[in-house]
This record gives structure tokens, sequence and C-alpha cells, in this order.
């Protein structure tokens, strides 16, 4: 692997010779600083050399006179940034849209939240800020206070146009637990055009965090997303150890690893079961969430609460494991694998699961590459990453598992590939607890971080979950930047969707796992 | 007939649930009690899909700007008499978003609330316990009234231009 880290800014270099692109340690395996237009020239060599690449975040942030915008580039092992600064009163800069097109989500966010204009994505309009929010205030700039903002008044209802029948599914719909706003374009049974209106839960979590401290960020970014909070801590917490340049101690890392995973093992029950329900298959809904109750038990055990587990500490956890819950974790995880035998069959071999969920919303392997998709929807179109094994974090790199990849690429194969992954997870959980090393499970850190910038991202239980943070010597964070899986994710379903039928459109967005409040924030 | 329709409402309620901001949490509890470990269906507790089917609403989340409009629709949909459980300390109160520029505050700032149920998420039980609560207060001799209107007022908004409300914000204003 580390001839292959190497060989990528080896690459970059000789393919930048005689460019004005300086190449730095820091931020992932590098930063890149091409300002100019030049990223466009840094990200086509990255595409040549590495067939992987794909964007991961873009982050804006205000510099003072500068507006930057950040191309976090992930490649097949390691994550490189792209630095470029724009000025404040003309921020414009070239869109990457066209040599990778799941960046123009990316862009629209940077463009709605900082109002840097990327010239040539044609998309404009708000993302995630209300829609009565108004035009010109951007509310990621140092110098715009959000409280203030007056909101414009409500804009009319929306009517459908021409032949199309326009379909609103939301933002309260008996299929989504969450509010989001699809408009759904159907000529008859099929479906024309998805129009996405996300934002409903934009609750400005990005900014709130620059006025609160590392500890109280913490829990702010737990409450991102109530399922995979410890993801998000775990996330945030490693990205301030890497500023801090804290050591965690071994123990502590065992322990954040056992949390991770069984947050994975709850989350996947919870959509396997979700996907059921959606299928109009209750009783396959029942079952699951049945069997997922003792994990929550295991949580509970453990931390001391059943969903936000509040357990993950900047410099380690906060409660160690007792010896005499083990037992219990291990007759609960064996239990549940006693089950997974029957599940498996029901997965992938009931006809009638297989009838509404094989060809449906079928993403290929080029186009999933092309969309920058990630997790389990990435892993069933036949790309095996997996942050966990591809940049081991925590005690990742000491446990043996399997990635777990198909080739189908539809909402059949994504739903198997979490059902596999629930085996894959009961095996980190029983080998990290077999192989737990005795000593210190936390270590005492500063509240004060001295400044610096750093990025990490991790394998999330919907795919890869990406932090920057920039710290500025005080005991608040200078800008916090979250990139959640499902906003990733969410091109793959505008895209499948076209062509098929209406009917099909719940269950191919439910094998996304789609979770809204952190894809808003 | 008030008595009959008292009483179904009692055995049954129906619920109908949104979410006006909120992490999930707290959704997936409320989704925990329809499974087999704690199955409120039992106690005829079904949750409706259509607002206007529905006696309760239950409100999880902080209510963010983009929603507060669309959970006042709801509650006007609603038949009478309605009643507002919010769930959480988000949707009691605003929680840990108090004072993001998001986020207009708890559930009490747009529609009238009859039940508060704290927590980050409050457990299932929890929940359990304030539904049967509020079945309690109204099979009481003097129940609450069902709030008629919503009290409060949604959003007061002001078209603004935005080249002066830029002008109005601070310099170097911190949030």
């Amino acid at each position: 692997m580390a001839n292959s880290e190497v060989d990528i800014l080896k690459i970059l270099e000789s393919k930048l010779q005689g460019k004005p692109v300086q190449i730095q340690p820091g931020l992932g395996k590098a930063a890149i600083i091409a300002n100019g237009g030049l990223h466009r020239d840094v990200l086509k060599a990255m595409l040549e050399a590495d067939e992987k690449t794909a964007v991961s975040a873009i982050t804006g942030i205000d510099l003072g006179a500068n507006l930057g915008v950040y191309f976090h580039i992930r490649t097949k092992d390691s994550l490189i940034t792209i630095k470029s600064e724009v000025p404040k009163e003309n921020p414009k800069i070239a869109t990457v849209m066209d040599l990778i097109p799941g960046a123009a989500f990316h862009e629209m966010e940077v463009m709605d939240l900082l109002g840097v204009e990327f010239e040539g994505n044609p998309n404009r309009g708000h993302l995630v800020l209300p829609e009565t929010w108004p035009e010109g205030i951007y509310p990621l700039r140092k110098d715009v206070n959000p409280n203030e903002v007056k909101l414009n008044p409500s804009p009319p209802e929306e009517k459908s146009e021409g032949k199309l029948v326009k379909i609103v599914v939301g933002p309260q719909h008996p299929a989504l637990l969450e509010p989001e706003k699809f408009a759904v374009m159907v000529e008859g049974e099929i479906v024309r055009a998805v129009e996405p209106r996300i934002g409903y839960v934009h609750r400005g979590i990005e900014k709130a965090s620059e006025s609160r401290t590392y500890i109280q960020d913490v829990y702010l970014v737990e409450r991102i997303c109530g399922i995979c909070n410890t993801c998000h801590a775990t996330a945030f917490v490693e990205t301030v150890e890497k500023i801090l340049k804290t050591e965690v101690p071994p123990r502590g890392k065992y322990l954040r690893t056992i949390l991770l995973e069984v947050n994975r093992l709850h989350s996947h029950l919870l959509t396997l079961g979700h996907a059921g329900l959606e299928i109009g298959y209750e009783t396959l809904f029942q079952y699951f969430w049945r069997d997922r109750e003792p994990i929550m038990d295991i949580t509970e055990m453990l931390t001391g609460n059943r969903v936000i587990d509040s357990s993950i500490a900047v410099g380690g956890v906060r409660r160690d494991l007792q010896e005499s819950d083990i037992p219990k974790i291990k007759s609960v995880l064996s239990d549940l694998r006693k089950k997974l035998p029957f599940y498996t069959q029901v997965y992938e071999n009931e006809p009638s699961l297989k009838m509404r969920m094989q060809k449906v919303g079928t993403l290929s392997r080029e186009d999933a590459l092309k969309l920058c998709v990630v997790g389990p929807v990435a892993r069933a179109s036949g790309i095996d990453m997996d942050i966990r094994k591809d940049e081991p974090y925590e005690a990742y790199g000491e446990i043996p598992f399997k990635v777990i990849t198909r080739t189908e690429g539809d909402t059949w194969a994504r739903m198997n590939v979490r059902m596999e992954e629930i085996e894959e997870s009961i095996n980190i959980i029983e080998y990290a607890i077999d192989h737990l090393p005795v000593g210190a499970f936390r270590v005492k850190v500063p509240r004060a971080v001295p400044p610096g910038e750093a990025v990490t991202h991790i394998e999330a239980p919907r795919g890869e979950l990406f932090y920057y943070v920039k710290s500025n010597g005080t005991t608040m964070p200078e800008r916090v930047k979250v990139r959640t899986p499902t906003f990733s994710n969410i091109p793959a379903f505008l895209q499948t969707a076209i062509g098929q039928t209406i009917a099909d459109v719940p269950p191919n967005f439910v094998s996304l796992d789609p979770c809204f409040s952190c894809t808003d924030r | 007939m008030t008595n009959l329709a008292m009483w179904a409402r009692l055995k049954s309620p129906w619920v109908i649930h949104f979410n006006s901001g909120a992490c999930n949490g707290c959704d997936i509890e409320i989704v925990a009690l329809l499974t087999p470990k704690y199955d409120v269906e039992r106690f005829g507790v079904k949750l409706e899909p259509s607002p206007r089917h529905a006696d309760v609403l239950l409100v999880t989340g902080a209510v963010t700007k983009q929603c507060a409009d669309r959970l006042k629709r709801i509650y006007d949909q609603m038949p009478q008499p309605k009643f507002v459980v919010a769930i959480g300390a988000c949707a009691c109160s605003g929680g840990v978003f108090q004072g993001t520029y998001g986020v207009e505050g708890g559930v009490d700032k747009i529609l009238p609330v009859n039940a508060y149920i704290p927590g980050c998420p409050p457990r299932p039980e929890a929940i359990l316990d304030g539904v049967v609560k509020l079945l309690n207060a109204l099979k009481a001799p003097s129940p609450p009234a069902p709030a008629k209107e919503a009290a409060a007022v949604v959003l007061k908004v002001e078209a603004a231009p935005a080249a002066e409300t830029l002008q109005e914000t601070k310099p170097n204003g911190k949030q």
C-alpha cells in the first residue's frame, strides 16, 4: 500500500511539471495548492492515474479576503486535497462536474452556503437552505449573522405541467420517516424525471459548531444523525485528535471499534426491515426490528443510552467495557448469528421479494464511479471500496474481515451486501472483545486546540463519512465541514429512477438507506 | 354521541407522526414502539399516514424554518378535536439546536402542545407513558380543551430586498 501512495504523488509530480502547483504534506495524503483554474488539471491527472478517483467532498471556507474551495479527492487508498482560492468580491471558479459528474451536488452546496459560483454548473437556487431564504446571503461567511436574516414569503404551490404529471412525495409522506420532498414527473406509469428538494432538516450545524467548544461539538455532531451517531462522533474526534497529534490508547481504539460495529449492526437491521415495509412485506419488517432490540440493549449496556450513545470523547471513550457484560454481549451476538441463515434465505431466494428488487434501480460500475457513490451502494455495483480496509482507522487494521461486494448493482444486490455485512460485523465485535488490550481507554487532552486543519473519512453504515476541521488555537473550531454518505448517494437515485415505473421508486430509494438529517445537517 | 366519540378516541387513538427536523433518533424510537417488543397496537394506538384521519400529532425534532409552514399545514388538516405531543428534547425546546440559523425553536412556537416528552431520545416506554398520560387527562371530568386554532403565528415573514438585509447584518457578527 505504501508504494501506491508514493506512486500517485510521483505520477502527479511528473504530470504537473512546469505548472505553478505546490504539493504539501497534510490534509489527507497531501494538499495540492492549485489556483487560477489549475485544480482542473490536477483532477484530470488524478483521474487518469487511478480509476477509483472520486470527489469525497468540496469544502468552502471563508478565509477573510478570499474564499477557499477545497476539493477533497478520494483515491483508492488515500485522500488528497486540492486547494484553490477565489476573491470574495468575485467568487468564480471553474466547475469540475464535466470531469466527474458526481461533483455537481457538492458544488451546489458550496454555491448555496458560501456563494462561490461554479462556472459551467447549470444548477442554481437553494439546495439546503429554506426556499424562503433571500438571495445573496450566505450563512457560512464569517461576516454574515444568519440569525438576523429576514425570510421571504413562502412561494406558491407547484402545479403539473404539460403531458407529464407531477407526483409530489413529501415532505410528509407515509413512506418517508423524514421530511423531504421529491417531485416525481411521470408519463403514465413511467418516471421521466425526479426533482429533489432537500433541506427540510437543515439546522445549520456547520455554522453552529463554530460557536461551540470542541467538547460541546461532539454532542452536536452526534445529533446530526440519530442512527449513525457513533460514526459522526468518531469522525469528528479523530479529526480533532489529528490536529492535537493525540494518540488514543489501544484499548480505547478497540472499544471504539466495538461501538462502531454495534452501530452498524443496528443500522443495517433497521434498513433491511424498512425495505421490507416499502415492498409491502410487513412481516419481514417486524422480524428484523424484533431482532434489532437486543442490539439496542447492548448499546444501552455499553454506553447507558439506547440510541444516541454519547460515548466517544476526544482522546478515547467515556466508559470502559465491564468484564461482567461480555457474556451477555456474546450471547446476543450468537443468537443473531443463528437467525442470519433464515434472513439470508429470505433475501436471496424469496420470489416475491426478488420480483420487487431485482433489476430495480440498476447502477453500473462505470456510473457508480462517475457519480462518486459510497458504501454499500458502491460495493453492490462491484467497487471494492471500504475505508475500514483501504485506510484502516481505530483497530480495523488489526482485525480480519471481508469486504462484501456484488456485481448486479440493483436494489437486491444492495440489500444483500448489507445482509452479508451483518455477519462480518458480528465477527469484528467478537474478535475485538476476545483481543481487547488492557490499559487505559482514554487520555487527557487540552481544551484549546492548536491552529491547524485535518480531514478524516471513515466507513459509516451508509458509506464514507467525511469530516474537515480547521482550528484557530482557541477552544472553538474555525470551520467544521461534514459530508455525509447519503449526500453522495442521492445522485444515484436521481439517475436510476428514470425510465422505471413509479412503483419501483420506494424500493430503489430505500436501498440507498437514505438519511436526510445527515444530508441536510 | 360525544361520549361515544370520546370512548372511541380513548380506546383507539390514531396518531400521525411528523418529523419537523429531527435527527432520526426519536423517529426510530417511535417506529420501535410499533414493533414486537413494545407493540402499541395492542392498546389500539394506530399510526395513521394521513393527517385527515388522525387524532394525535406526534412531532419530533426542532422545527426548522423550511418545515414550520408544513407542520402548521398538517395540523390544520387534522379534524377536531386534535392533540399535539412533542417528543424529544428538540421538539420540547429546540434542544441542542437552539439558536442555530435553520431552526425556529420548539414545537410550541408553532402549535399549541398538549404533552411534552423530554429525552434525547426518550425511550419507547417514555413515549408510551406520555401518550397514556394524555389519554388519562382526557378521561378527567373536565378535560383540557383541544385548541381551536394554532395560537402561535408561523414565521413572521417580511418581504425585504436582499441587498437591504445584507447591509443590516453586523460586520464580523458572530453567531
